[in-house]
């Protein structure tokens, strides 16, 4: 299975086959791509950073290294945000910056073929639809891709000082 | 196959860098009435060794400025010419002229063409003048200490002229050279064979006295044999003689010679030789270095005590010979000139059995070499991301090791005792380890202080004074971030030392001290802190003159301020109390930076001075950049670190102490001083319990010459920690410089005092009123903002 790394920019139009980890953000299914991820952990405590947006944690220590955590569940107000043994922290590293996401669950790692992969239509949605690379049917569910390498870097995260182009 | 000679660059810059400095101190050192042997040829080994790798290299320009350079130095050494005050200025020029070149290949910087064309040109027209003294005394040459034998010194390199002159002109005909190699190991030879393997073809046979002979087949010159040779072996050390030349040489003239030497004799030397003025330049540099002369005993008495470069014209006598062959002239105008072309064995016979020889060379060049090869080898060049990501990965080791160390304390010691055992070993290793791992980055202080008796030197005799420099602990190390980062502060406080502290001759004589300050440059650990000083006994600090200079520049000063606090003003921004503004100093640019830049370090700047006596500048640096003293205070459930150096004071507040403004902008009453208080929690918006002052604990924080009160929660201890970025993996945020990961592997976030206290000011002083009852606040406030 080839998962170039042309995928991480793909846009809608551009091929988004590969393998992804899909993850459970309240009541949907969002997929991302398996080379992003380097690591799944449990929910430890974190170390708040004052004046940031409240969707940013803080940071952890993560064998020695200061990672900042990001709740999508907060940043997308999807599911009750609450913080148990079960929830779940993916640590993406992204052309080498390393940020934990928290999410509600992990379920699965799937690849996906480019006919499984519909282009998103234009709707209205806290997360802007540029971010989506597509949507893919999965047993009569849907998956979200999202291009999380965009959405990280974007302004909107505020994770990053200048942003990746 | 051919070696890109490029990735060696780098090299060759670092090692020329570091010859250049030596030469340097070396020059500096130097008696001028009694030159020390030992000194004048250090610095003409560290001009060779940048000849030679710059020719190696192909930098032409470096090679025709230490070509001149060392013809002038080799005179020097050889007592031929006293060394004057002259030389060892034309020697630092040509010195600063390498650097230049030097900057000019590293960097592609501009050179100073003319600079260059002045400084040989000085250097040609002493190297002249000398000719002109030796001839008219020929004799009067001293001799030289003459040295033990060296048993294993077979230090020739003996060839025949007529082989070189051959290869030069006729640069495709193959040569056979033997190499015959001093006592080394079987890997090097293999190393070498390997390596000449480039040139041509290689046969190695053994002797019988465990020396190798190499015989190489090639159309390259014997420089580059040597050259090669000497990643190895120490070029002076090598025996190279021609075997045979494949191709038929121009004119040659054959001459006979009846050597004296007995030794010799026996080995039927016979000599060829050649006259071709055009190349002889071209040789003596070759044949200057690892030859001494052969004609044995009697020349013993007219001994250099250094071998004496090799003439190989017959015809020396009368050749027309520029400038700086002249010494070989006379070197060899009493004696024939020799030259054997003797058998490989004869050789190394000859170099063994004959002491009158091997004499000649003094035993300290050898000694010094040998030293230079060992501290070569034993050192390597890492380059420092590798050394910081060691530095990381050991900071992780130790704090995985301090958790498991908290783990077992919860368990009980009868049942467990051999884990306990063990990781109290382990707990010892990793200090062990972590201790070894910083000391990689710690350098010398001496890699800063070398850098300033030139300049101390220069300045001096630009000012008409006379300055004795002195260092003192400049074996104290410290890491290698900081010192890159304490030079220019330190230039700048040396220079002000030598302007403004040390007076003149005449002011000097009538205040009853000597003609000459003294500048002393100090370094020394005291606790935590490397604490470097620079002292003048110069004039010393005039109170009452820096405040009436304060006072004219609008600083809020008064008559009772204590001494340090008046001294400190020279740090404030366009403070000068020069009278004349020269180009050295006294433009009022610069005391602030210096100080700036020592508190961006975690450093803290003092200085003490009586008036008449001297000043001294004292700056007390943290040991390394990666690790802050700290005060970790809580705020709700958060910890946050300040840095040590930036605390002034800890007070908890007396309910009468809390004043306000308009009934906000709270500020806090210390000795007779209002200071802002800036609540961290409201600051921060971070919930927490205590938000009454008198409840919480205030840290009195300084920066920048502004203070401020912090309020916060509770004190929870002093402690020293690993900074690290927060940068890495995410962006700035205000008010924070960092964060550290603490004993329970939790993260705690370094407090930019700076940052907090203008950020306090923005949201306590939004109306901009000043504090109430202290109106000379506020043109000092002005001041230090402007």
């Amino acid at each position: 299975m080839s998962t170039d790394t042309a995928t991480s920019n793909a846009l809608k139009a551009k091929s988004a086959e590969g393998e992804y980890l899909t993850f459970v953000l309240g009541a949907e299914e969002y997929g991302l791509e398996i080379l992003k991820v380097q690591e799944i952990r449990g929910y430890d405590a974190v170390t708040q950073i004052a004046n940031t947006p409240d969707f940013i944690k803080g940071v952890v220590n993560l064998r020695g290294k200061i990672v900042p955590i990001v709740d999508l569940r907060i940043k997308f107000n999807l599911g009750k945000v609450e913080y148990n043994e079960l929830t779940v922290v993916i640590i993406l590293n992204l052309r080498g910056r390393v940020v934990g996401v928290v999410v509600d669950g992990v379920s699965d790692v799937i690849a996906l073929k480019d006919e499984q992969i519909r282009d998103v239509p234009s709707l209205v949605t806290s997360i802007d639809t540029k971010y989506i690379v597509g949507l893919a049917t999965l047993d009569e569910r849907m998956l979200i891709l999202v291009d999380i390498e965009q959405l990280m870097s974007s302004q909107e995260m505020a994770l990053m000082d200048a942003v990746a182009a | 196959m051919t070696i890109d000679m490029s990735q060696f660059y780098e090299v060759f810059f670092d090692e020329a860098d570091e010859l250049l400095a030596e030469a340097e101190r070396l020059l500096l050192g130097i008696d001028m009435e009694s030159p020390d042997d030992e000194e004048l040829n250090a610095i003409f080994r560290a001009a060779h060794s940048i000849k030679g790798g710059a020719a190696t290299f192909g930098f032409m320009d470096m090679t025709e400025i230490t070509h001149v350079l060392e013809n002038l130095l080799d005179k020097i050494r050889k007592h031929e010419m006293a060394l004057t005050a002259e030389h060892v200025d034309a020697f630092l020029a040509a010195k600063d002229v390498l650097a230049m070149e030097l900057n000019g290949h590293r960097n592609a910087a501009e050179v100073d063409q003319e600079q260059v064309a002045d400084v040989k040109m000085v250097l040609k027209s002493l190297s002249d003048a000398s000719g002109v003294v030796i001839a008219a005394h020929p004799v009067a040459v001293a001799p030289a200490p003459v040295a033990a034998p060296v048993p294993t010194a077979l230090a020739k390199i003996e060839y025949s002229a007529t082989a070189e002159v051959a290869q030069h002109e006729i640069p495709d005909g193959s040569s056979c050279f033997n190499i015959v190699m001093p006592e080394i190991t079987e890997r090097d030879v293999e190393n070498l064979q390997e390596e000449l393997g480039l040139l041509g073809l290689v046969v190695v046979s053994k002797q019988t006295n465990g020396r190798y002979v190499l015989s190489l087949t090639t159309d390259s010159s014997q420089a580059d044999i040597v050259s090669i040779c000497s990643f190895i072996v120490d070029a002076d050390d090598l025996v190279i003689t021609l075997a045979s030349t494949a191709t038929a040489v121009s004119p040659v003239v054959e001459v006979s010679v009846a050597t004296t030497a007995p030794e010799l004799a026996k080995t039927e030397s016979k000599t060829e030789s050649k006259a071709t003025s055009g190349s002889g330049v071209e040789i003596h540099e070759e044949v200057g270095y690892g030859l001494f002369e052969e004609e044995g005993k009697e020349k013993v008495e007219e001994g250099y005590g250094f071998f004496a470069p090799f003439q190989p014209h017959p015809d020396a006598v009368v050749a027309s010979l520029i400038g700086d062959d002249t010494v070989l002239t006379v070197a060899n105008s009493g004696e024939p000139a020799v030259i054997t072309a003797a058998a490989v064995e004869a050789a190394t016979e000859a170099g063994s059995t004959a002491p009158g020889g091997v004499e000649r060379r003094s035993p300290g060049r050898r000694e010094s070499d040998k030293a230079t090869s060992n501290t070569e080898t034993s050192s390597i060049r890492v380059g420092v991301e590798k050394v910081d990501q060691l530095i990381n990965l050991v900071g992780e080791l130790v704090i995985t090791q301090a958790m498991i160390e908290q783990r077992i304390s919860h368990l009980d010691p009868v049942h467990h005792e051999a884990l306990i055992n063990s990781v109290g070993q382990l707990t010892r290793n990793t200090r062990d380890l972590q201790e070894s791992v910083m000391s990689i980055r710690m350098m010398p202080m001496d890699f800063v202080f070398s850098r300033f008796p030139r300049m101390v030197r220069d300045l001096a005799a630009k000012l008409n004074k006379k300055v004795e420099f002195v260092t003192i602990g400049a074996a104290t190390e410290l890491d290698k971030g900081l010192i890159e980062r304490i030079v220019d502060p330190l230039t700048h406080l040396v220079r002000n030392s030598v302007d403004h502290g040390i007076e003149i001759p005449a002011n000097r004589r009538a205040a009853g001290k000597g003609e000459a300050g003294t500048l002393t440059l100090s370094a020394a650990h005291k606790g935590g802190s490397i604490v470097i000083e620079v002292t003048d006994d110069g004039a010393g600090l005039n109170r009452n003159k820096l405040l009436e200079k304060a006072t004219k520049n609008g600083l809020a000063v008064s008559e009772n301020m204590s001494d340090s606090e008046v001294f400190a003003l020279i740090f404030a921004p366009g403070f000068s109390t020069a009278e004349v503004v020269t180009d050295v100093s006294g433009r009022g640019v610069g005391m602030d930076v210096v100080k700036r830049n020592i508190t961006s370090m975690g450093g803290v700047v003092e200085i003490r001075s009586a008036l008449g006596f001297g000043t001294t500048i004292s700056i007390a640096l943290p040991l390394t950049l990666a690790i802050l003293d700290g005060m970790s205070v809580s705020l709700g459930k958060s910890i946050y670190v300040i840095p040590l150096n930036l605390i002034v004071e800890t007070l908890q507040p007396r309910a009468e102490d809390i004043k306000t403004v308009t009934g906000e902008g709270r500020m806090v009453h210390v000795r007779g001083e209002y200071l802002p208080i800036i609540a961290l929690h409201s600051l921060f918006n971070h919930a927490t319990d205590i938000t009454d002052p008198t409840k919480g604990v205030l840290v009195l924080i300084e920066s920048d010459g502004k203070k401020s009160a912090l309020f916060v929660d509770r004190l929870v201890g002093q402690q020293q920690v690993v900074i690290k970025s927060l940068e890495t993996n995410f962006k700035k945020v205000p008010g924070i410089s960092g964060a550290t990961i603490m004993g329970d592997g939790g993260v705690a976030l370094i407090l930019d005092v700076s940052a907090i206290i203008q950020m306090g000011q923005n949201t306590n002083y939004l109306t901009g009123a000043p504090p109430f009852s202290n109106p000379n606040n506020q043109p000092l406030q002005n001041q230090r903002n402007a």
